[in-house]
């Protein structure tokens, strides 16, 4: 095998694949990037066999042939080198790989292909196209709420299955951390009518978030029982999905919250965060004392004192004080693209509903504090 | 197989099996008998860790001829005089101590009343009565248990290395030992002496403290608090060990109830509640407690080695423990154990190699010119980063301010050595302190006191968490709902075998709540106590405190030091950190002048 390639190409493809790449390794040959090259193209792959990433770079000159060599050494090496070098890749016998780029000159000692574990062989079931800008909406704005606690490994990814709003078909993406819920709808595309209820995993959802920035076409999706294939040009990633129930999260979006209030999300968002500086802890509550046409935020700390803040608003329901977790807030506020915020509540105990004005494609449920 | 009666010897044999158990239970039974006689002086002697000998000879008031016979009989005593198992004073009740080594081994009872001249001896073996005669001996009883379990091959079997059944003789005696400080106790083991445990002659607290002290080691006499606390008929005294002082385990912590020792859950839930936050959660303190109470108020009656009893009211005694035991920990405020300090004296060497007879002159001589020689002494104090913040220019100290300093018992700051430690003078010594823990402590003590104001804020839970317990879980778990909300974590009954989870202390952020109400669970039935949540939110506490407060390596203006030295003069616990290692060590004048040899 021995092939020439261009450093920013190699790069670019390394970074995705040394991320997928787990740093401690009980098997050796998962620390490896497996280098295949047929004629004209050199494909990258490497796996954590929950998900496998491949991705292919065009080349010039070359001579087919496979190893696998140290994914993050070799990423390293490459990171070090000169922008805009060349570099000159070959495998010199069954466990050696020699790269030279100018003057510089490496031996990796390699791993045969043969032991190389493969992911991507199963039939999928459904088949579908998503444009990457909707996409990447469903990702960025629910990716904040899926949640780091192992136990509930169900709620470790985003939930992402075939729904409806007002009656017409959507794909919408769901996840929940049991304080918090954001869920996020797009069109439904052509041939996901049918699709089960998946889960994807933080891990996949974090690499495939980069890779969209890579593209503006449609992005592939294949999806079976128990996996999920995302095509995107020169890229195909794989991940097992998440081998639980989603909970059902339809009982905790309420529907009969009445108390409607409009605030300007910019001037909220600030608010939130200045009053809440008044504490160091990182469960800080902000209280709202919402009256007709005034709105007061309060925080307390024990050790600092306290603070406040007063916002007009437009308000015509019932004065209510409730509150929440000033950073949960902060993270929904920040997922709000329109100027202002709808938020509808029940009572101060009650799950609050958040959402943009003029649009509920998404929305976000937050459930009070306690203070 | 038919159904028949088994014969009276098998009888005897199983009965001896729940009292008897081991040359320990014998030594036990045989020293009670002694106590309830009325003994001043308890002998005992054993060979081969008890197995082939055992003998205790008391003086106390002894039996007649004609009780003899009877002693060795099930079901017989002269105790319990009123027929009431709610009116126990005696050690023993049962009248199967006897009767119960007789089945087992080949037993020889003397006995001789007070006033009389004559003693009889009676032999059994197997349970059999062999003879009775006519024996010398002053007064009091001496029991001969020869040949143990010789009736019963497979309890032989079962003994322990000989090594393990002597340190379990020694640990019955040790603790019968610390109930009775007016009795005399003697072990021998083939001659060698084990045990000897001399009446003191101070009065009743300190005869007792210096009985413990022959038992646990002098540590324990200096380092540990008097108890003495009282609740609705139950009398607790004894001794506490400060926190410094701490074991991996908890077979240091002894508790009496009406001067028999007990084995009881009961106490290691509420030592580890009392002390939760001054010791590390797998460190044990070291106790000695006596609880006292009408013998109404407690059943003795519960297991026949009477190692366990049951208080009428469970709750009233675990908060009568832990309340005093947190009040006497309060009142010791800043107080770290001597140990610690001993410790640090003993690793100091001197500077010169001592020889034995007298000091060497000359090198003493050119050490005392090293340190004269101020410009090399000035030299090394920049190079060891020595901060003498008194000498500086810019902090002018009154000399009266000073002199009042000196009285606090952490006395005044006099330097930072290493950017970590503040040395301290005070009127008759030096204590070094650790200025990150001693920190570190003060703000924990604050975060909870602030977090006690406040109640603790709660998270409510969008999709609340259904946890499966057992049922019997699940009810104590539900009888203390309003103690854990207090906490920040609402339940609920959810059906026969589960709770319903509604809101956690936001505190602990996203957390595993089926772990958590599973500790819970356990911590209830195995403590009586639901310490978990507490421990939890003690953890993040401490977590936050070590992050805001002064690190190691961190320069302090003498202000500063003394600011921190009179704080935890304020706060309690502050002697030690959250893990039980001292914050300071104090060390006397005295010792230093005797490392110098000026004592």
């Amino acid at each position: 095998m021995k092939i020439t390639i261009d450093r920013t190409n190699l790069l670019r493809s390394l970074s995705h694949i040394q991320s997928v790449v787990e740093r401690r390794n009980t098997i050796p040959i998962l620390a490896n990037v497996k280098l295949s090259v047929d004629p004209n193209t050199l494909t990258l792959n490497a796996t954590d066999l929950d998900l496998e990433i491949s991705v292919n770079i065009k080349t010039n000159s070359s001579s087919p042939g496979s190893t696998t060599v140290p994914a993050h050494t070799l990423y390293e090496i490459i990171r070090k080198l000169p922008e805009g070098s060349e570099i000159a890749i070959e495998s010199i016998s069954e466990n050696q790989l020699v790269l030279r780029s100018g003057r510089y000159q490496t031996t990796l000692s390699s791993l045969p292909t043969t032991d190389f574990p493969v992911m991507d062989t199963d039939n999928y079931d459904h088949r579908f196209t998503i444009p990457a800008d909707n996409l990447r909406q469903l990702i960025d704005r629910t990716k904040f709420a899926i949640s780091n606690e192992e136990t509930r490994y169900y709620l470790n990814g985003i939930y992402l299955h075939a729904s409806e709003n007002a009656s017409s078909p959507m794909l919408r993406a769901v996840a929940t951390d049991g304080h918090r819920l954001a869920s996020k709808d797009i069109p439904l595309p052509d041939g996901a009518e049918n699709i089960p209820g998946i889960i994807l995993p933080r891990k996949m959802v974090n690499e495939l978030r980069k890779l969209i920035e890579e593209t503006d076409d449609e992005i592939q999706i294949s999806a079976s029982e128990n996996k999920v294939r995302l095509e995107f040009g020169n890229a195909v990633l794989v991940s097992k999905l998440i081998d639980g129930t989603f909970p059902d999260y339809q009982r905790v979006i309420p529907t009969n919250n009445d108390q409607f209030l409009e605030i300007d999300c910019n001037s909220f968002a600030n608010a939130v965060d200045r009053v809440s500086a008044i504490s160091a802890e990182k469960s800080r509550a902000v209280k709202l004392n919402i009256a007709r046409n005034k709105l007061t935020l309060e925080a307390f700390s024990p050790d600092h004192g306290s603070a406040s803040e007063e916002l007009d608003i437009e308000y015509g329901g019932n004065s209510m004080e409730i509150g929440f977790n000033a950073a949960y807030l902060l993270d929904i506020t920040r997922q709000i693209s329109s100027d202002s915020i709808n938020i509808a509540m029940a009572d101060s105990g009650s799950p609050t509903m958040f959402s943009e004005k003029n649009d509920n494609s998404a929305l976000f449920v937050l459930m009070p504090m306690r203070v | 197989m038919r159904l028949r009666k088994l014969p009276e010897s098998l009888i005897n044999r199983i009965a001896a099996g729940e009292v008897v158990e081991r040359p320990a239970s014998v030594v036990k039974e045989l020293i009670e008998n002694a106590i309830d006689a009325d003994a001043s002086e308890i002998v005992i002697s054993i060979r081969n860790a008890g197995q082939n000998f055992i003998s205790v000879t008391d003086n106390g008031h002894g039996m007649a001829r004609e009780e003899l016979s009877l002693a060795i009989q099930r079901h017989a005593t002269s105790k319990l005089i009123s027929n009431d198992l709610g009116l126990i004073d005696t050690l023993g009740f049962r009248g199967e101590a006897l009767p119960s080594i007789g089945a087992v081994s080949r037993l020889k009872l003397t006995s001789g009343l007070k006033d009389y001249k004559e003693a009889w001896q009676i032999e059994v073996e197997g349970g059999k009565i062999l003879n009775t005669k006519l024996a010398a001996l002053s007064n009091g009883t001496c029991v001969e248990v020869r040949d143990l379990f010789f009736a019963t091959p497979a309890r032989l079997k079962f003994l322990k290395s000989e090594r393990t059944e002597r340190s379990r003789i020694q640990d019955v005696i040790n603790r019968l030992a610390m109930a009775y400080p007016r009795i005399t106790f003697l072990l021998t083991d083939c001659g060698k002496k084990l045990i000897d445990l001399k009446v003191s002659t101070n009065s009743l607290p300190n005869c007792r403290l210096s009985r413990l002290a022959a038992i646990m080691g002098k540590d324990f006499e200096k380092n540990s608090l008097p108890i003495d606390a009282e609740r609705e008929g139950y009398q607790m005294t004894g001794y506490a060990g400060l926190p410094t002082l701490n074991r991996r385990n908890a077979a240091m912590q002894f508790l009496f109830v009406n001067g028999r020792p007990v084995r009881d859950k009961l106490i290691l839930g509420a030592t580890r509640g009392a002390y939760r936050d001054v010791l590390a959660q797998n460190r044990y303190p070291i106790l000695v407690l006596f609880i006292d109470t009408p013998q109404r108020m407690v059943d003795i009656n519960v297991h026949p080695a009477k190692s366990e009893v049951r208080f009428r009211d469970e709750g009233i005694v675990r908060g009568l423990i832990v309340s005093g035991l947190r009040h006497a920990l309060a009142e010791a405020g800043h107080r770290s154990s001597t140990t610690v300090s001993n410790l640090a004296l003993g690793s100091m060497q001197p500077g010169y190699p001592q020889h034995s007879s007298h000091l060497p002159e000359k090198p003493f001589l050119s050490s005392v010119h090293d340190y004269q020689d101020n410009k090399d002494f000035a030299q090394q104090k920049t190079i060891l980063g020595l901060n003498v913040p008194l000498q500086s220019n810019d902090v002018k100290y009154d000399e009266t301010i000073e002199q009042s300093l000196q009285d606090y018992p952490l006395g005044v700051a006099r330097a930072q050595l290493h950017c970590t430690y503040i040395v301290a003078q005070t009127i008759d010594g030096v204590v070094i302190i650790d200025q990150h823990a001693a920190h570190e402590r003060l703000v924990q003590e604050k975060i909870k006191e602030s977090m006690g104001k406040g109640g603790v804020p709660t998270q409510g839970l969008l999709i609340p968490e259904v946890v499966e317990l057992k049922s019997n879980a699940r009810d104590s778990l539900l009888s203390r709902e309003k103690e854990l909300k207090n906490f920040g974590l609402a339940i609920e009954a959810f059906g026969q075998g589960a709770i319903l989870v509604r809101e956690t202390p936001a505190i602990l952020g996203e957390l595993n709540i089926s772990g958590l109400i599973h500790d819970l669970a356990d911590d209830l039935s195995e403590l009586g106590e639901s310490i978990a949540l507490e421990e939890r939110i003690g953890d993040v506490c401490a977590t936050m405190a070590c992050h805001s407060s002064v690190r190691a390596g961190r320069p302090l203006k003498s202000e500063q030091m003394n600011s921190l030295l009179r704080q935890m003069e304020k706060t309690p616990f502050s002697g030690q950190c959250s893990h039980g290692r001292p914050t300071y060590i104090e060390l006397k004048l005295a010792d230093i002048e005797k490392l110098f040899g000026r004592r």
